[in-house]
C-alpha cells in the first residue's frame, strides 16, 4: 500500500465498518442490535485512535490535506455517527427489524462523505464527497416507508421527495457553477482561480456554487425542504440529518470560500451576509407559530445556520474558530433535543408540542434534559450554546459586521419565546398521560452523552476553544 | 461551434430545466428537468475542455456518475410515492402542515 494512504485512515476504517455490516447481514441475517453495537464500537475505536495517532500529510497531487483542521471535523463527524447509530438502535429494532443493515450502511457511508470534506483540496474530491454524503440521506429519509409513528399521517415519501428534489437541484446548481469556474481557472484544484479579477462568467459560476451549498445548509432562501422533511422522516434519522450534513455543508462552504476564493471576497461576502441575516430573520420568525416540535426545530435550525454563517462572514481566523465551536455545540445540542423528542413521541404517539406536555412529571430526567438542550439552543448562560452564540457574535463584531451582530442579538431575544414555549409545555401539569416514558438503553446512552457534552462544554469551554483555534490556525483562515 | 455558443446552449438548457422544475407538478417531469440541468453542466465541462483544455472531460465523467446515482435514487422515491398515493402529482401528495 502506498504510504499516503494513512491520511485517509479514519475514512477507510468507517468504510470497512460499513462493508462488514452490510456483508455480515447479507451472509447471515443479524439482529439490528448486534450490527448497531458493532458499528458504535468501531466508530468509538476510530475516535479514540484519532487521539493517539494523528493522521497528517497530503495525498498525491495535493487533492487532500490531513492535519489538525481535517482531524477536528473527522472527530466531530465520528461523534455524530456514534450518536446517530445509538439513537436509531431502538427504532431500528422495533420498526424496521428486517432491514437494519442497509440503514446502518447508508448512514456510515454518508458519514464517510462528510469526513472527507474538510481535507479536500480538489474540486473532484470535494464534489464526490459531498454527493457521497448527500445521496444516502435521500434513501434514509424514505426508510420508514409506511411505518411511521402510530397516529400520525405517513409522510415519509413526501419528506424524501422534498429532500431529493431540492438536493438534486442544488447538485445541478453546484455542478453548473463549477463548470464555469473551472473553465475559467483551467484547473480542478480548489485554489485554481488565482487572479483576483475574474471573468463575469466565472463570477456567476461562483454565486451558483454558493447557492448550491446553501441548499444543504438549509439557509434562506433554500430552506423550504427543512420543516417538511423534518416532519415526515423518521425522527432518529432527522436527528442525524439536522446536524451532520449541515456541518458538512458548512465545512465545504468554508473550504471553498476561504481556501479557494479568499481573494474574491468582494463578490461572495455580501451575498453570504444577506443569506446569514435572512436565515436568522426567517428561521426565528417562522419558528414562532409552529405547533409541531419537529417543524419548530427545523426553523430553529435554519436560524442557527444563520448564526454560524455570520462567523464565516467575518473572514478571519478567529471567525473560523468560532464557527467550529458553534458547530460542535450545535451538533450535541440539536442531537439531544431530537432524541428526547423521539423518546417522548414513541410513547405518546406524536410530535405536536401539546403531546410532550407533562414530560417532566412522567420522566423527570428526560424533562430536565430537554430543558437544558432548549436553553442551550436559546443561548442561556452556562449551557454551551451561550458561549457559541457569544463567540460567533464577538468574532463578527471584531470584523466590523455591526449590522449582522445587532440582527443576531435582537433575534436571539425573539428565539427565547419559542424555545421557552417548548420548555413550558414540558413542565405544564396537565399531561395527557401520567405513564413514565420508556426509552431503551442505547437511546438513554445517546441522550446522556449529549447531556454530558452540553453541560461539560458549557462549564469548561476552554479546551474545545483551544482545539478550535488550533484547527483554524492549521486551516489558515482568511486572506 | 464556438465556446460562446456552447455555453449559450448549455445556459439555455439549464434555464429550461429550472423553469420546468419550478412549474411542473409531476414528480417524473421534475426528475427530467433536474436531469436537464445536470447535463447542461456536462456540456459546459466538455466545451471548455475542447476549446481551452483543462480537466473538463474527467470532471464530466465524474459528474455523469453522480447524476446516475442521483437519478437511480430519485426514481425509487417516485415509485414509493406512486405506491403510497396511486399517482405522482406532487401537490396532491403534500400533507405536511404549513
Amino acid at each position: 500500500m502506498p504510504p499516503w494512504i494513512q491520511v485517509f485512515a479514519l475514512e477507510l476504517a468507517v468504510t470497512a465498518t460499513a462493508l462488514v455490516v452490510l456483508v455480515c447481514d447479507a451472509l447471515r441475517p443479524c439482529r439490528a442490535r448486534t450490527l448497531a453495537w458493532f458499528s458504535v464500537a468501531a466508530l468509538a475505536t476510530a475516535l479514540c485512535t484519532s487521539f493517539v495517532v494523528e493522521p497528517a500529510g497530503t495525498a498525491p497531487h495535493g487533492v487532500y490535506a490531513a492535519g489538525p483542521w481535517s482531524l477536528f471535523f473527522e472527530r466531530l463527524f465520528l461523534a455524530a455517527g456514534i450518536l446517530g447509530v445509538l439513537g436509531s438502535l431502538d427504532w431500528l429494532e422495533s420498526r424496521v427489524a428486517r432491514r437494519p443493515a442497509e440503514y446502518l450502511f447508508l448512514m456510515l457511508m454518508s458519514l464517510v462523505g462528510a469526513m472527507l470534506l474538510a481535507g479536500a483540496r480538489d474540486w473532484v474530491l470535494l464534489v464526490v464527497a459531498f454527493e457521497l454524503m448527500g445521496i444516502p440521506l435521500y434513501v434514509l429519509a424514505a426508510y420508514a416507508k409506511l411505518d411511521g409513528p402510530p397516529g400520525e399521517p405517513q409522510l415519509a415519501a413526501e419528506a424524501a421527495l422534498k429532500l431529493y428534489v431540492t438536493g438534486a437541484a442544488s447538485t445541478a446548481l453546484t455542478l453548473f457553477g463549477l463548470a464555469l469556474v473551472i473553465g475559467a481557472g483551467g484547473s480542478s484544484s480548489l485554489a485554481g482561480l488565482a487572479s483576483p479579477d475574474v471573468a463575469p462568467l466565472a463570477s456567476a459560476g461562483m454565486l451558483l456554487v454558493l447557492a448550491g451549498f446553501g441548499f444543504k445548509l438549509g439557509a434562506v432562501p433554500f430552506h423550504m425542504w427543512v420543516p417538511d422533511t423534518y416532519q415526515g422522516a423518521p425522527t432518529p434519522f432527522v436527528a442525524f440529518l439536522s446536524v451532520a450534513p449541515k456541518a458538512g455543508g458548512l465545512v465545504a462552504l468554508v473550504v471553498v470560500l476561504l481556501h479557494g476564493w479568499p481573494r474574491h471576497h468582494e463578490l461572495w461576502a455580501p451575498a453570504l451576509g444577506v443569506i446569514a441575516a435572512a436565515s436568522m430573520v426567517v428561521g426565528n420568525l417562522f419558528a414562532l407559530p409552529q405547533r409541531d416540535a419537529r417543524r419548530l426545530l427545523g426553523y430553529s435550525g435554519v436560524a442557527q445556520m444563520g448564526y454560524v454563517l455570520v462567523a464565516v462572514c467575518a473572514r478571519s481566523e478567529s471567525g473560523v474558530a468560532m464557527a467550529l465551536f458553534f458547530l460542535v455545540s450545535y451538533v450535541f445540542t440539536n442531537f439531544g433535543v431530537f432524541l428526547v423528542l423521539h423518546a417522548a413521541a414513541e410513547n405518546s404517539g406524536g410530535h405536536a408540542l401539546d403531546q410532550i406536555t407533562g414530560l417532566s412529571r412522567r420522566s423527570p430526567w428526560l424533562g430536565a434534559a430537554l430543558l437544558l438542550f432548549v436553553l442551550s439552543l436559546a443561548g442561556i448562560p452556562f449551557a454551551v450554546g451561550f458561549w457559541a452564540k457569544l463567540f460567533v457574535l464577538l468574532a463578527a463584531f471584531e470584523a466590523g459586521l455591526v449590522g449582522l451582530v445587532v440582527t443576531g442579538v435582537v433575534l436571539s431575544v425573539v428565539a427565547l419565546f419559542y424555545y421557552l414555549s417548548v420548555a413550558r409545555s414540558t413542565f405544564m401539569a396537565d399531561g395527557r398521560s401520567a405513564e413514565p416514558v420508556r426509552a431503551g438503553l442505547a437511546l438513554r446512552a445517546a441522550i446522556s452523552l449529549c447531556l454530558a457534552a452540553v453541560l461539560g462544554l458549557g462549564l469548561w469551554p476552554g479546551p474545545l476553544l483551544a482545539q478550535a483555534r488550533l484547527a483554524a490556525a492549521a486551516f489558515g483562515g482568511g486572506p | 461551434m464556438t465556446l460562446e455558443n456552447c455555453i449559450l446552449l448549455a445556459t439555455l438548457l439549464f434555464a429550461i430545466g429550472v423553469y420546468g422544475l419550478l412549474t411542473r407538478r409531476q414528480a417524473v417531469a421534475m426528475l427530467l428537468c433536474v436531469e436537464l440541468m445536470l447535463n447542461a453542466s456536462n456540456l459546459v465541462f466538455v466545451a471548455f475542455a475542447r476549446h481551452a483544455g483543462g480537466p473538463g472531460q474527467i470532471l464530466a465523467m465524474f459528474a455523469l456518475a453522480i447524476t446516475v446515482a442521483e437519478v437511480a435514487v430519485g426514481l425509487a422515491i417516485v415509485l414509493l410515492l406512486y405506491r403510497r398515493h396511486g399517482h405522482t402529482a406532487v401537490d396532491a401528495a403534500s400533507e405536511a402542515r404549513e
